[in-house]
């Protein structure tokens, strides 16, 4: 077994019959979701699925990971905490402020906090940034997965007040929330011209790409922020 | 401007004025965090709050600042769940359990069926009335000459079965039946507390499916929010989808249908009384979410609009007729 960093903390394991990426372990020895782990030079890794995760999917189709060891982080739609575990991972000595808006999944998001000393939780609203503004600095990536008819407004709108300039916004968008009935591929374009055209803010899209098979109607873009 | 740590003023050149810290106690400050989020007091987001902690002396080092703010924000997070817990959950959690309940017991009692009725087909039983006869007479052998079905039992197709399956099949009907048991002890339940959750919503719609309908928004503020055209169609989801994607009709109702009022009316009004109810539906669940206050006068506005609506339709007939 062979492990090689591809990209901001994503290791590539190769050897086996699948390709898998998985994540430096912060806190040897814990598990989050029940994922497997992998020792390779007695340093553990977390194997990441990119089928659970949105970011993951992003990750193992060869989106530049912005993350460096000391990254602060902006996580809105935290859920339960599988996808925010990897990015503590990518950011050991960083911060990820973890942003959910239910309060059931906020108890288990939780439960990580207590091991995972880097997150700091936040049960808020993401479409209203301003509610947070007395605890979130200034980041250097933005990761959203909130699916949202909104959701590319949410992404803007908290990148023009959070996200500092040369910093990188990390999106995934999810076309059934937009609606239900139509066409993917027009959503995702009104949705790119929503982050485009954003007044205040200048954002460059550096990828995007369709997440299927991992994930359906779903795509994932990163963005740089350049004014 | 209020931050996490304290009161800071700053002038309009960044210069810090006065700052007045909070104490480095993670339950007050985690009390703080908690206040701020309920007052909602909005000031300008994305200011580098480290570095004025910095400045303020509040902390020293990185490592400082970070694991006092998480753990202020993990306190205040548990202090807002705590908070987040409203009196419809027990109702949107018992319809929850009715529904799971539903759907084991058909499982449980389909077996039930299928195994006993390989010892007894001539029985004909179904359901609850199967459990029960299956829990207090037993297998065939058991069961005494005065009882009604004895007859069937003479000259059974059914396989002959031994004490152990007997006493196999008794304990899983009564399994069963105490599943049922529980079922209706759950509606029990939502009919003697929604008024205290939904006074209005319960008058206007009857308590369980007003249970329903709040257990299907998600809670009672989100029933409240949601436009009538909305609860009108609620629980016709695969109806509505295949209206919104091809041409078929709209729905004219989903679970309101189970109101005596739309399911007692004549076909050709149902879709305008549904609309009415929904109306209705939607104004009571508003009241019960934000004043309170009971008005039964809606459930009289709603019967005369029916009967007007009712009316309208017999004189259009009858117009026909002439």
């Amino acid at each position: 077994m062979k492990v090689q960093e591809l990209s901001g903390g994503v290791y590539e394991i190769k050897g086996g019959r699948k390709k898998q990426i998985a994540t430096r372990n912060l806190v040897p020895g814990n598990i989050v979701y029940g994922e497997r782990t992998i020792e390779d030079e007695s340093v553990e890794y977390r194997v990441w699925n990119p089928r659970r995760s949105k970011l993951g999917a992003m990750a193992i189709r060869k989106f530049q990971m912005p993350f460096s060891k000391d990254s602060r982080v902006l996580y809105l739609g935290a859920a339960s905490g599988t996808t925010v575990s990897h990015v503590s991972d990518m950011v050991p000595e960083g911060v990820v402020y973890a942003v959910e808006f239910a309060p059931t999944t906020m108890r288990q998001l939780l439960r990580l906090c207590d091991v995972r000393k880097n997150i700091v939780p936040l049960l808020a609203d993401a479409s209203r940034p301003v509610s947070y503004a007395h605890v979130v600095e200034p980041v250097d990536v933005i990761f959203q997965d909130v699916a949202q008819p909104n959701q590319a407004e949410i992404a803007v709108d908290n990148a023009r007040q959070y996200l500092k300039k040369g910093g990188n916004l990390l999106l995934s968008i999810k076309a059934r929330s937009v609606d239900s009935t139509a066409v993917p591929e027009k959503i995702f374009k009104e949705q790119l011209k929503i982050l485009s055209a954003a007044q205040g803010i200048k954002l460059k899209i550096l990828k995007k790409q369709n997440l299927s098979p991992f994930h359906i109607d779903h795509m994932g873009i990163v963005a740089q922020r350049i004014g | 401007m209020d931050t996490w740590f304290g009161e800071v003023e700053i002038s309009d050149e960044g210069e810090i004025e006065k700052c007045n810290l909070s104490s480095r106690d993670p339950k007050e400050l985690a009390e703080r965090i908690h206040q701020i989020q309920k007052k909602g007091t909005a000031f300008r987001a994305g200011i580098e709050l480290r570095e004025i902690a910095f400045q303020c002396g509040f902390v020293d080092n990185d490592s400082e600042y970070l694991s006092l703010l998480q753990e202020a924000c993990v306190e205040a997070a548990r202090q807002s769940i705590k908070e987040s817990y409203t009196p419809d959950l027990p109702i949107i959690h018992a319809v929850g359990v009715i529904d799971d309940i539903d759907e084991a017991v058909n499982l449980l009692a389909e077996r039930l069926s299928v195994w006993y009725g390989d010892h007894f087909p001539e029985l004909g039983l179904k359901t609850s009335d199967l459990a029960s006869f299956v829990e207090s007479k037993g297998l065939r052998n058991d069961m005494s000459p005065d009882d009604s079905f004895y007859v069937l039992t003479e000259n059974s197709m059914g396989c002959p079965m031994g004490e152990k399956e007997g006493l196999i099949l008794k304990a899983f009907a009564g399994d069963i039946l105490a599943l049922y048991e529980r079922r209706s002890s759950l509606e029990q339940y939502i009919r003697d507390n929604m008024e205290d959750v939904a006074a209005n919503l319960c008058h206007l719609a009857g308590p369980l499916l007003g249970a329903r309908l709040i257990s299907m928004a998600g809670s009672l503020k989100k029933l409240a929010s949601l436009p009538s055209s909305t609860i009108q169609v609620m629980g016709a989801n695969n109806a509505l989808f295949k209206h919104l994607r091809s041409k078929a009709p709209s729905p004219k109702h989903g679970i309101i249908f189970n109101h005596p009022l739309v399911k007692g009316s004549s076909p050709r009004n149902r879709g305008k009384i549904a609309r009415a109810l929904a109306a209705k539906i939607s104004l009571a669940a508003r009241i019960d979410a934000f004043s309170g206050e009971f008005r039964p006068f809606l459930k009289d506005e709603l019967e005369k609009k029916v009967a007007s609506i009712e009316s309208r339709q017999e004189k259009k007939r009858k117009g026909v007729g002439k």
